[in-house]
């Protein structure tokens, strides 16, 4: 799905707020309303749901923080009032309803991460050539494009912004840090 | 009453349109856009659920015919296991033709690679293998001894298709739909080899 949304650059909150020079990462700590939010009962990852950035990752100008779509304020289920978009990564990394960020040193241990490691690492980029134990990732069907008999598209390497943010991880082994 | 109603041609042919109502309604979504906003994935599952389902209400068949001592119910059970093998078929037809757009070398590479897959192809291969040999004839061929080993095939489709369903919902650790199916499943299992111990037994005193 290819998602017009609307917000800012989260740098610009960061670079407001002066971190110490010791935040090296971002945790992100999303809602977690039990009234409001009867899926919390079921109680299969460790709420409250948690995400995190490095800081080069969130200082990047896509980063987004997420105020609307559809040229619209956020609707409740899609994260209202404000969460976060980081489109090389899909819609993983991209906390919903944030209520606490935290600047801390080391990496965070974030919701996926912590209840199914060996499936889903900290970083999430879009990788065509590191498959998921379980599926490859070098195809991709975009919600709401075409038939139901369109033949899937070639996923590009960041989710098509390579250009823009391959230089965050220039030297690292993107299959160990999936 | 009950066992007349059972007897009847009618009865049998209504339960199996019944049971293709479940197909005939994913067809009129595909159609009437009724499958969501992703209906390749809708269909895939929904056909994977299904097949699940009909697994369980074919395997319940003996059970119920042999407590309730109905001998009528065993006329359901082939056509219960062909309806099990058709949603089978649609669901790896759906996966062939939505997830990998009839790539074939790239289904037999993803059926090696990932055993998530693997297990559901083997699963998908026996079960077909029943399907072949569901007529008169071929027990007739093979041998009654024969064919009765052939179709306890059957438990380890069951098996294999809790494993697959188990690895697919792995990622979230969603499971409480899995623990259902293998719960179901574990008493009709569970439920034969009380029974083939109990008469057993019984044919010793």
């Amino acid at each position: 799905m290819v998602i017009p949304w609307i917000g800012y650059s989260l740098s610009d909150l960061i670079k407001r707020v002066e971190p110490l020079p010791g935040a090296k990462y971002l945790e992100f700590v999303t809602q977690a309303d039990p009234q409001t939010m009867p899926g919390l009962r079921g109680g299969y990852i460790d709420w409250p749901y948690l995400e995190g950035l490095r800081m080069d990752e969130a200082m990047h100008p896509l980063s987004l923080l997420t105020f609307g779509m559809y040229g619209e304020v956020l609707p409740k289920q899609n994260g209202a009032p404000v969460r976060l978009v980081v489109p090389w990564k899909y819609g993983f990394k991209s906390g919903k309803s944030i209520v606490k960020i935290r600047f801390v040193e080391k990496q965070p241990v974030i919701s996926w991460a912590k209840s199914a490691p060996q499936e889903y690492g900290f970083y999430s980029n879009v990788n065509p050539t590191v498959d998921h134990p379980r599926w490859s990732q070098a195809s991709e069907r975009r919600i709401g494009e075409g038939g139901l008999l369109d033949k899937k598209r070639k996923t590009l390497m960041f989710n098509g912004y390579e250009a823009q943010v391959a230089s965050l991880y220039t030297g690292m082994d993107l299959a160990k840090n999936f | 009453m009950l066992r007349q109603v059972l007897r009847k041609p009618l009865t049998k042919f209504g339960l199996v349109l019944v049971c293709l109502m479940p197909f005939a309604w994913l067809c009129s979504g595909i159609f009437l856009d009724g499958l969501g906003p992703n209906p390749a994935e809708y269909l895939i599952r929904s056909t994977g659920n299904w097949t699940l389902r009909f697994l369980c209400i074919t395997l319940l068949v003996t059970p119920l015919r042999v407590v309730f001592n109905m001998p009528e119910l065993l006329r359901f059970r082939r056509n219960l296991g062909v309806l099990t093998f058709i949603y089978a078929l649609m669901h790896a037809l759906c996966y062939s033709v939505f997830d990998m757009g009839l790539a074939w070398d790239e289904i037999v590479a993803d059926i090696v690679k990932r055993p998530f897959i693997a297990v559901g192809f083997a699963g998908a291969v026996m079960l077909s293998l029943l399907a072949a040999t569901s007529f008169n004839a071929a027990i007739k061929m093979l041998g009654a001894v024969r064919w009765r080993m052939l179709h306890r095939l059957v438990y380890a489709i069951a098996v294999l298709a809790i494993l697959h369903f188990f690895w697919m919902r792995s990622g979230k650790q969603d499971f409480t739909e899995v623990f259902v199916y293998a719960g179901i499943l574990g008493v009709l299992l569970g439920w034969r080899i009380w029974h083939a111990a109990h008469s057993r037994l019984q044919a010793r005193l």
